[in-house]
């Protein structure tokens, strides 16, 4: 088998449409050996689509995309053979046990891990010989991502691996993909929950609409905001978000039904006025609170949206 | 080779847990069979109830009854009046009645006399073909007396041998049919509600997603299913043979030939229609569509030559008519599977254009 090379995903210019639809317009990164990497964005911002091309299960209607120095175009077959994948909403043979649906998809390929250290690493030792319907959905989410590592791939395209769990599964979940990157596996995530990306990707890239609008580290998506700090509140009324952004320090100011957020770089002196222009307008805040500024400032900042719209 | 193993391995598991289906396509042909088996299992003799009047009431008159009472085929009942007789045909109970009027004993001693004496029969115009077998059995029997009265030596006669090729009932033209019931509903919408319901569910596309040949995967289903349908083929043969006695005439290997065949046919059928599907619900309305039609004009209970002649040329292009007819071949009369070469011609057409037309419309998404 050919050298792992460093830089382990290169897609370019990839584009999706279905019909006058573009589900994603002309992205393209890069991702190194030994990387998490996570795309991140609302519902139906392309994620999904984006990763589905990149596992050749759809195909693009333009640009390229090399995995693990395979193009996908040419050599799907190989790139198949190190990419291991787990894709939402993907139900297992209910009636088959743990053990026995590891061993049907291991012999679809060439090589595998021993299976049962592979259940093991999953934390479904107890489970081996339980069938797949009696599982959690935490534990079924574990069983996915074991599909996904039977033939020990390089790379591990995980979609949308935590959402439906409860914060124990999430938990144990984040923990197992920390583990794989520390064996030297490269993986590619998709995720709505920012929490979820900063405690795990290394780099982050965000969609929207089918666009990337960033592409960098937690923190330096977060430095890119220039305020760190965020004050909300929440009040039942209109105020006008330009009377806001006179206040001191504000360098934004967001609003999503009744809570505010002020983006500002001076959490001091932009409280302090805060507070005087609302009792000279008799305003009665609830909820005030100052936070350091998170990804879903970041996404806030640069779509006016929120990351999950109710 | 693994994989192929491992995934038809997998597919039998899930057949044998699945107990609810494993049970049902099961009992459903079981149930079927004995139903109608019971109830038309033994339609072959024919017999004809025929009602005797007698009015007269003497020794001739008894022996005339006697001599009818004898033959075989007929069931008679004496009846003490006329009026009786007839409501009892009405009804259907009786296809006949003879009524032996006062004064037929006088006549029949009165040698002098040449006019011949009458022996009215009533019979039920609705049923006219056992009514004519009846009136044949009463004028045979007529006819014997007379030419016993007229010391009548005949110069020729018939000598009747009843030759007894096959003991073939009902149920022997049952259970082949409902073997090729079995085999066409449990692939072809079997095939075609689970695949559509996998594609549904995203099992295909994550195997997609792996080095898996699609070819392997079909070969494995395939496999799968013509071990199942073997195993459920030989239940429902052993359950026909404890109760009804049904035996396989012709060689078990033609036999084989056949279940498989037809497997194979409607399968590849069920492949097509997964893939025209657009979800798993409208699969089993469009594998009812086909297979319900197929029951009734494939000669699965009723044979062929009873349909309306304008069928004739639809029913004759259907497999399951040639699967049917194959089998019951086979079992019944024992015809060597060289004899049955248009039969398995004919599956064969089918399972080759079904599995080109699948390898077309097959979808993984």
């Amino acid at each position: 088998m050919r050298n792992q090379t460093e830089t382990m995903i290169e897609i370019k210019n990839l584009v999706k449409k279905y019909g006058s639809f573009t589900a994603v317009n002309g992205i393209g990164f890069s991702v190194n050996k030994g990387e998490i990497f996570g795309l991140l964005g609302p519902n139906g911002a392309g994620k999904s689509t984006t990763l589905e091309m990149m596992v050749g299960l759809r195909k693009p209607d333009t640009g390229s995309a090399i995995i693990g120095g395979f193009d996908i175009a040419k050599d799907l077959l190989k790139v198949k053979e190190v990419i291991g994948i787990q894709l939402q909403s993907t139900t297992l043979f209910e009636l088959l046990t743990v053990e026995e649906i590891l061993k049907l998809y291991a012999s679809f390929y060439q090589k595998n891990v021993l299976i049962p250290e592979l259940i093991e690493d999953m934390v479904l030792t107890e489970k081996t010989k339980s069938r797949v319907k009696t599982l959690s959905g935490g534990q079924k989410q574990r069983l996915a991502i074991a599909l996904a590592l039977v033939h020990d791939p390089w790379i591990l395209f995980l979609d949308e691996p935590t959402t439906g769990l409860d914060p124990q599964a999430r938990r144990t979940l984040w923990d197992i993909v920390l583990k794989l990157k520390e064996k030297g596996k490269t993986t590619v995530l998709t995720t709505h929950y920012m929490d979820e990306a900063q405690v795990l990707c290394d780099r982050i890239a965000i969609m929207d609409q089918g666009n990337l609008i960033a592409l960098d580290t937690p923190s330096g998506l977060i430095k890119s905001l220039e305020s760190d700090s965020a004050v909300e509140f929440q009040y039942e009324g209109n105020l006008l978000t330009q009377e806001l952004e006179q206040l001191d320090g504000v360098k934004q100011v967001g609003k999503h039904k009744d809570t505010y957020v002020l983006y500002t770089d001076n959490l001091q002196e932009t409280l302090i006025t805060l507070i005087q222009f609302t009792s000279e307008k008799q305003i009665q805040l609830t909820n005030l609170q100052t936070r350091t500024s998170t990804l879903e400032d970041v996404f806030i900042h640069m779509t006016g949206r929120s990351l999950r719209e109710e | 080779m693994k994989a192929y193993w491992q995934l038809t391995l997998s597919q039998l598991r899930i057949f044998l847990r699945n107990r609810q289906v494993l049970f049902w396509t099961l009992a459903f042909p079981i149930f079927l069979m004995i139903m109608l088996g019971s109830f038309l299992g033994d339609g072959n003799g024919v017999s004809v109830s025929i009602g005797v009047v007698d009015q007269d009431q003497t020794t001739l008159s008894k022996e005339f009854s006697k001599t009818l009472g004898k033959i075989e085929t007929v069931n008679l009942e004496p009846i003490d009046s006329k009026e009786k007789a007839l409501a009892q045909v009405k009804k259907g109970n009786l296809q006949l009645v003879v009524v032996i009027p006062q004064g037929y004993e006088n006549q029949m001693m009165d040698a002098a006399t040449t006019t011949p004496f009458e022996l009215p029969i009533y019979y039920n115009e609705t049923d006219v073909a056992v009514s004519q077998i009846g009136m044949t059995i009463v004028n045979s029997v007529v006819d014997g007396i007379s030419k016993e009265k007229a010391n009548y030596t005949p110069v020729i006669v018939t000598h009747a041998n009843g030759i007894e090729a096959l003991d073939l009932k009902y149920i022997d033209f049952l259970v082949p049919g409902i073997l090729a019931m079995m085999i066409m509903s449990n692939n072809m919408n079997g095939v075609a509600g689970q695949i559509a319901a996998w594609r549904e569910r995203g099992i295909l596309r994550r195997m997609q997603g792996t080095t898996l040949k699609a070819s392997t995967f079909i070969a494995a289903q395939i496999t799968a299913r013509l071990l199942l349908n073997g195993m459920q083929a030989l239940i429902v043969l052993g359950v026909a043979h404890l109760i009804y006695g049904t035996q396989v005439n012709g060689s078990w290997l033609s036999l084989i030939t056949f279940v498989i065949l037809g497997t194979l046919a409607f399968m590849a059928i069920g492949f097509i229609i997964a893939g025209v599907a657009k979800t798993p619900e409208s699969a089993g309305p469009i594998a009812g569509f086909l297979s319900f039609p197929m029951l009734f004009l494939g000669g699965v209970f009723f044979p062929i030559r009873d349909m309306p002649a304008f069928l004739q040329p639809i029913v004759n292009v259907l497999p399951i008519s040639h699967l049917s007819h194959a089998l019951r071949e086979t079992m019944n009369v024992g015809t060597s599977f060289m004899d049955l070469g248009s039969e398995a011609l004919i599956l064969g057409g089918w399972l080759v254009g079904a599995f080109i037309v699948a390898s077309y419309t097959f979808k993984w998404e």
